[in-house]
């Protein structure tokens, strides 16, 4: 079953509508055949413009709660995160930093496919040189967009601030992936535990952050506020990182992995993610407290030692996110104002 | 000091089936005696199900893993 998620029960729909259509108004001026790829990147499941979603078979389980991807769950981050802190603010300029937010994290998921050797629908389609492309244009849109701010007025000291905000991102981003793409070639026995969460910080930690804290930014948020802001979306990111890699490795332990599968990729590939690092931690352990094993003890300490490695990090990932939910109470105290359902939904907190 | 409390007990109850039965048993008891925060002791407690005994783990939050 599917949904198109711009329903009038949904709760973001207002917020969807108005990103979408200035969206359309951003990719206007693009030569058309480029803009097709364009469009075709943004229709990528959780995408502004996508409109198939996952089945709503919800059940009571927090695990299982509300599987329907909203729209554009990148910018709705950044725009319901200013509204909450700016509510009498014109929502049009924060739309736009929301579509900035839109473009870049769209240009680097491009990338990260590319560089990881997945097989997407758009590389499908397209191929890598188009998808590369499409992601240069996606770097230069976002830098238009915060650009296009001045046309609402705003302050061009506030549209350099957030000029060099996602500039500082992007960076940090990027050193985060290259070191993902380093550890690769490197055994598994060099990283702990502090390696892959900088790693994790580097990546979804730093996209994560840059959305929240250009949202406080863009409400005129004071500095306290803002750094509340970069820390939450920090903390939510680490655990997104890490809730994302028990998730691969979960699949590749209790289920044949289907070909072309992400998780295969990221196994063939040599990921040295949080839970396979854990793992083979908790496996050399087993094997220095045993020297002699049958080789169905060993098969059997092997998984255990995957289970092991997957519940610490999922452990970890809930860390961060009790985390994550103590700084949106300290910054709903900051601003003296509760935080919207919309946005508690949107973060799932 | 939250990371390394958090791994010590997974570790433990991976590697030791008394308390994995106690797990099973009585999980209230064990999480008094371990002395966990209330911050730990609510993941712990989302965790006991599937360190108590061998059951398929479902992780995902849900529209931010995709």
């Amino acid at each position: 079953m599917v949904e198109n998620v711009r329903t009038p029960a949904s709760p973001f729909a207002v917020q969807q509508a108005l990103l979408a259509e200035q969206l359309q108004r951003l990719l206007a001026d693009l030569y058309p055949e480029l803009r097709a790829d364009v469009l075709l990147a943004l229709q990528a499941p959780g995408k502004l413009l996508s409109t198939l979603v996952t089945p709503a078979d919800s059940h009571d389980d927090e695990r299982h709660l509300a599987p329907v991807l909203p729209a554009g769950v990148w910018p709705l981050l950044t725009l319901l995160l200013a509204q909450y802190l700016a509510p009498e603010s014109d929502p049009l300029p924060a739309c736009r930093v929301a579509l900035a937010v839109e473009c870049f994290i769209c240009a680097l998921d491009l990338l990260d496919d590319v560089e990881d050797g997945d097989t997407t629908a758009i590389i499908e389609v397209t191929g890598i040189p188009r998808v590369l492309n499409v992601s240069t244009t996606l770097l230069a849109l976002a830098q238009k967009a915060i650009l296009s701010l001045t046309d609402c007025g705003v302050a061009p000291e506030h549209v350099l601030s957030l000029l060099d905000t996602l500039q500082a991102a992007s960076l940090t981003a990027t050193a985060g992936q290259h070191q993902d793409l380093l550890a690769e070639q490197k055994p598994v026995e060099a990283f702990d535990q502090e390696t892959c969460m900088a790693i994790a910080a580097g990546k979804a930690g730093a996209l994560m952050r840059l959305a929240c804290l250009l949202g406080a930014i863009c409400a005129g948020a004071s500095e306290q506020l803002c750094e509340q802001c970069a820390t939450l979306g920090e903390l939510l990111g680490i655990a997104h990182q890490l809730d994302n890699d028990c998730h691969d490795l979960s699949a590749a332990l209790y289920r044949d992995a289907t070909p072309g599968q992400r998780v295969k990729t990221d196994l063939q590939r040599g990921k040295k993610t949080l839970p396979v690092v854990l793992a083979a931690a908790a496996r050399k352990t087993a094997l220095q407290e045993q020297t002699a094993q049958a080789d169905e003890k060993i098969q059997e300490n092997e998984r255990r030692a995957l289970r092991e490695g997957i519940l610490a990090t999922w452990g970890l990932c809930l860390l961060y996110r009790e985390r994550a939910r103590d700084c949106l109470q300290e910054i709903a105290a900051s601003c003296s104002r509760p935080t919207p359902p919309a946005l508690r939904l949107l973060l799932r907190l | 000091m939250e990371e390394q409390q958090i791994r010590d007990f997974v570790h433990r109850a991976s590697t030791d089936e008394t308390l994995r039965k106690e797990l099973a048993s009585n999980a209230d008891a064990v999480i008094v005696r371990e002395g966990f925060s209330p911050r730990v002791a609510r993941i712990i407690t989302r965790l006991i199900p599937y360190l108590s005994v061998e059951r398929e783990l479902e992780v995902s939050f849900g529209w931010w893993v995709f």
